[in-house]
Formats: C-alpha cells, structure tokens, sequence
C-alpha cells in the first residue's frame, strides 16, 4: 500500500504532495527524542546524559533556525510566518470543518512554531550557564557566571522547562484537534513527508542536500565552540 | 542575714542567667541560614577551582590554593552544621531531607568521604599538577552527589537556593 493509497483512503481524497522535506522531519523527531532524554536525565540527576543530549537539542535548534532562512519552502519562515491579520482570519476558521490542508505550516500554527523554537532555545542558553550543585556537570559557559548566579539559573532553567511543557501539550493537543474535527492527519506527513492533495496544487521547492550539509557542519562547529566555552 | 544571703543567690542568678541566654545556641533559622552559606562557599570553592582548570594556564597561588584551604577548612565542620532538629521540622525552609537525621550512620559515612576526597584534592593542588587536580575535583564532585542523592530535596522541588 503505497502512502497516498493510505492517505487517500483516510480522506476519500487521491494524490499526494510533498509538504516536509527529509531535513525537516528529521530535525523534529530527533528534537522530541533529545527533549525526552533531557527530562528524563533532568528528572533524575543524570547530568553527565543531559549535557549530550542538551547538545544535541542545541544542534537542531541551530539547524532549524538556519533552515528556515536556507531550506525548503515550507521550512522558510518568510513563508509561514504571518501578521496579526492573517492569524486571526485563519483562527476564525477553526471551528469549520470543511477547510482546506494547508501546504505547510498554517497562520496559527506558525506561532506555536515560534513559541516551541524560541522557548527550547531560551532552556538550552540557560542550561549553558547553569551550575550543577555537585560542581560535576555544570553548563559549559557556567564558568562565565557565579555559583549563586548559576544555581539561579539552573532554576531558572527547569521553570521555563515547565513553560516549555505546556506549550509542547498545546501542540499535541492541536493535532488531536485537527485529527479528530477536521479529520487532518498531521502526524503521518511529519512522517511521510506527503500530504493528501488535489493534483496541481502548491509543490515543496526542496533544497539541496549541500546545503543542509553546509548548515550541519556549522552547527556542528558552533556547538562544539559552546561545549568547551571559548576555551580554545 | 538570711536574707542578705539570699539576695546575693539571685543576683548571682540573674547574672548567670543572662550569661547564658547570651552563650544560648543559635536559632535553627540562623543555624540553617549559615549552614547554607557555608555549603555555599564550598560550592563556589570547588567551581573557581574547576573554572581556572578550564584555562590554559591555572593561577596556583591566588585562586586554586585559597580556594583548596577554603574547602579543607570548611569541610572539616560540615558534619557539625546538622544537629538534630535543624531539618524540615524546624518549620525554617531547608533542603536537608529528614534522612539524615534518619540515617544518621549514613550521613556520617558519606560526610567523611567527602573530607577524605577534599584532603586529598588540597595535597593534588599543593603539587600544581593540573591533571591530577581535574581527576580529583571530579572524585570530590562524585563525595558531593553522593550525598545530595539521598540527604538534599531535588533541585526541581525548591523554588531558589536561597
């Protein structure tokens, strides 16, 4: 059964279309598996494990914010990122059930883009400068703070964690929203990378691969850079 | 006369009972206040040295000596800042669980590690090789976890350090 077969099947629609490039969903199923390493070693003082997967947490987030200026289409934020306006019309729609898949990213859900990126970011810079009270794992750059500066901040660190949880439960919680009201499978195109479509409608102008290889090694440098804290 | 006598008896008293209410042991408040600054400053012993081992070059004299003594002096006293009562139940706000009190063999135990490894890292230090030192400061960062494993709430239960 290929994926429109299933996809069709589900929607009484025929034909797919590429929405999600191979880089995209990469980038979003190893950020949910880091973002689970990092609570689970948080949870239970596994620092030596939350420093790696932090890393890795910081790796994708610089990846995605350099994609959504170089990448493919529906990665680009110029491309999904809408004003006031747009929002809100879109937000008027929610309750119908009738409306269109968006190729992409919608109007609303670019905001919990934003939300979800810009809070991972903010836990990870703070957990770079947090102190670990047993001196072992303390952030890279917590040489650059005291240790009472650094302790606040490794509260600092799980409160905005906290924040990070709940916008993470709005996110699934609007999946299940569009799956059960609008019968929109969102989480098989995350997977896939296609989305049921009519033939003719918008196509993903993919990126090439060299560029998201460009981007990877310099994320890679620059996360090695914070790893060891400009001590070179 | 008696009464001359006894009049001597309760000013001698009064003196005394002055004395010590001034000699009085501290209040678990100020126990537990102190008790926290100075676990402090050991923290912040061991992270100036495990910052100045991240340099290039390491200043022996004026940062990882000092700081080296600070965590000697200080751990010496440590097993001495847990009387029986300054926990949770003082009703002041404190991250010592009541297992230490509980499993007061334990505590002790793992405290005198804890001063076994601080001895040993001032001897690493005194030798200025910054190899060993490293070894050691995590050695000495293991004796602290150890014991806030199983005798310090986690840090995601407390609102601050404060």
């Amino acid at each position: 059964m290929t994926t429109a077969e299933i996809m069709g099947e589900q929607a009484g629609v025929s034909g797919t279309a590429r929405v999600w490039d191979l880089p995209i969903r990469l980038m979003h199923w190893a950020l949910v598996l880091s973002i689970a390493v990092c609570w689970w070693t948080g949870m239970h003082n596994e620092l030596e494990y939350h420093l790696y997967s932090g890393y890795a947490v910081l790796w994708i987030v610089l990846m995605r914010l350099y994609w959504g200026f170089a990448g493919s289409s529906t990665a680009r934020f110029v491309n999904f990122v809408r004003g006031p306006r747009a929002v809100f019309a879109y937000a008027c729609t929610l309750p119908r059930r009738d409306t269109p898949h968006v190729h992409g990213h919608n109007a609303l859900g670019a905001i919990s883009v934003l939300a979800m990126l810009g809070l991972v970011l903010a836990v990870v810079v703070l957990g770079l400068f947090a102190v670990d009270v047993d001196g072992l794992y303390s952030g890279p750059l917590s040489s650059y703070v005291s240790f009472r500066g650094g302790r606040h901040i490794a509260h600092l660190h799980y409160k905005w964690f906290n924040v990070l949880l709940w916008v993470i439960g709005l996110h699934l919680a609007a999946v299940v929203f569009y799956y059960i009201h609008k019968r929109h499978n969102l989480i098989f195109p995350m997977i896939s990378g296609r989305r049921i479509a009519a033939a003719g409608g918008e196509v993903l102008e993919a990126a090439p691969l060299w560029r998201f290889l460009l981007g990877a090694v310099i994320a890679s440098v620059l996360v090695w850079m914070v790893s060891i804290g400009f001590y070179f | 006369m008696l009464f001359l006598l006894f009049r001597r008896l309760a000013g001698a008293a009064f003196v005394l009972s002055i004395a010590s209410s001034l000699q009085a042991a501290p209040s678990n408040k100020d126990l537990i206040k102190s008790r926290q600054d100075k676990l402090r400053d050991m923290g912040g012993a061991l992270k100036a040295i495990d910052d100045e081992l991240k340099k290039r070059s390491q200043d022996w004299d004026n940062t990882i000596l000092p700081n080296a003594q600070t965590l000697k002096d200080r751990s010496s006293y440590l097993l001495n800042w847990f009387p029986k009562g300054s926990g949770p139940e003082s009703g002041v706000k404190t991250y010592a669980l009541p297992s230490v009190w509980q499993k007061a063999d334990d505590f002790t135990r793992l405290g005198k590690t804890m001063q076994g490894e601080v001895a040993k890292l001032a001897q690493v230090a005194a030798s200025k090789d910054a190899g060993a030192l490293k070894t050691q400061v995590f050695a000495l960062g293991k004796a602290c976890k150890a014991c806030h494993d199983d005798y310090r709430s986690p840090d995601y239960e407390k609102e601050n350090d404060e």
